[in-house]
């Protein structure tokens, strides 16, 4: 299983895309500041947005699905039971993953967007994808919230998951590192043997390279771990 | 068209002499080549086609129950492209400056912003629609005759809830009724000559009509 992005070129005003790269399965973390191409690259990845120019491979990618931004433009049911069977997924499952349980018949829109966001991630990881792409999964979360979030997105693979995002507390255990610079995608390499090329690290991170101790991911745990190394 | 005001003038001529006869029709749409943009972008919209099939299945009822459906067809599909296509030309701000100016900074304000409300309600209600049509696409669902009322639905509760949340916000700004406002309009030569060209053509549809009466007289 393989997705490749040939040449990828898309612009927008003044502003230019541009992808050169092969996601290989795992989990795939995509950062960058706000503005430099993340939500791009995960419509192109998607199939939602076509490129201006360059081709996109999916060798051997069955179920593809995009996890936008906002939770409340995947809602296509009038109660979340219905919602949670428009993803092909059981209701009640989605819900009692979602800390919803007994709620099937409510309207999806009198959840606050954190929640929507949480069923609505619940509902996706009740699936199988062979590609995932998961555009700003932490948005409306909280600190809570984007912990199990972290944990959810572990248990993903062994598909291919693309995690953009600019969070930069709470990460998930990645197994490649991906940078959006003004555009341009910028593949890091392995974790963790990447991280001391990752310009926009979290501060955590490069506070640990700093006292050159490399954490071993970049898991709340890992960072616990790598900082207790430095205490020792 | 630049200026608002002369856009309005001509709309309100051009749809009486749509209205009127074939003749004004027709020209109608002569005029509306003035400004090719705008009718090319109105040409593109699914949602006049739409209406077109509408108004073109009462012009076949009008018909086959004797009546004239042609001229039905030709007048009220013209009105609707006309309304299109004047739609295409508007940028934000323009209905606010054109209600100030006619009625006024109180009432013509509140009408104003009413309007751009609405506009601006218009265009995202289309982006809505695209987004539930990405989001069927992801999910995998096909778009049916019978996923259209929930999906109707949903559209219309993400509108109001817009529209709650705009009017929270007004509220929450100090708007209490009204507002200052200074309307700027540019004109250009060729908005004079369109103008010009619109009273022209509401003159010969309605000398037509005239004609008509005569005759039966």
């Amino acid at each position: 299983m393989k997705l490749i992005l040939e040449q990828v070129r898309a612009t927008r005003g003044d502003w230019q895309f541009s992808a050169d790269a092969t996601f290989l399965p795992g989990i795939h973390l995509v950062t960058g500041r706000v503005g430099s191409g993340k939500t791009t690259l995960a419509g192109v990845v998607a199939g939602t947005l076509a490129p201006g120019s360059g081709r996109v491979h999916r060798e051997g990618i069955g179920s593809t699905t995009l996890s936008l931004q906002y939770p409340e433009y995947h809602v296509t049911g009038a109660t979340l039971a219905k919602e949670a069977a428009s993803y092909g997924v059981s209701p009640d499952d989605a819900l009692s993953r979602a800390a919803l349980s007994g709620r099937g018949a409510d309207d999806p829109f009198i959840l606050s967007r954190g929640e929507l966001k949480w069923f609505h991630l619940a509902c996706l990881s009740l699936r199988r994808w062979d590609l995932l792409v998961l555009d700003e999964p932490f948005s409306a979360l909280d600190c809570r919230g984007k912990k199990r979030a972290c944990e959810q997105i572990a248990l993903l693979s062994p598909g291919i998951v693309l995690v953009c995002t600019h969070e930069q507390q709470h990460l998930p255990r990645t197994d490649f590192l991906w940078e959006m610079q003004n555009g341009d995608l910028h593949y890091l390499g392995k974790v963790p043997e990447a991280l001391p090329r990752w310009q926009t690290a979290p501060k955590a991170v490069r506070t640990l390279l700093s006292q050159g101790c490399i954490p071993a991911n970049l898991t709340d745990r890992d960072l616990g771990e790598a900082l207790c190394r430095i205490r020792d | 068209m630049q200026d608002s005001r002369l856009r309005l003038f001509s709309v309100l001529l051009l749809s009486i002499a749509a209205f009127l006869s074939v003749a004004g029709a027709v020209l109608t749409v002569l005029w509306l080549m003035l400004y090719p943009n705008h009718l090319a972008a109105a040409l593109r919209s699914r949602a006049l086609y739409l209406l077109l099939s509408l108004i073109g299945l009462v012009a076949l009822v009008m018909t086959w129950s004797g009546g004239d459906g042609t001229s039905y067809l030709v007048r009220t599909g013209v009105l609707v492209i006309l309304g299109f296509t004047i739609v295409r030309g508007w940028s934000p701000g323009e209905f606010l400056d054109l209600s100030v100016w006619i009625f006024g900074r109180k009432i013509g304000f509140d009408i104003g912003l009413a309007i751009e409300m609405t506009m601006q309600g218009f265009d995202e209600a289309s982006r809505e629609w695209a987004r539930i049509g990405t989001a069927l696409e992801l999910k995998g669902i096909k778009p049916g005759i019978r996923s259209i009322p929930p999906l109707g639905v949903l559209l219309i509760h993400t509108r109001l809830t817009r529209a709650r949340d705009q009017a929270d916000l007004l509220i929450t700004r100090g708007y209490h009724a009204g507002g200052s406002c200074c309307p700027v309009f540019r004109r250009s030569k060729k908005d004079i000559i369109a103008s010009f060209c619109s009273i022209l053509i509401l003159f010969i549809a309605f000398f037509t009509v005239r004609d008509i009466f005569i005759l039966v007289m």
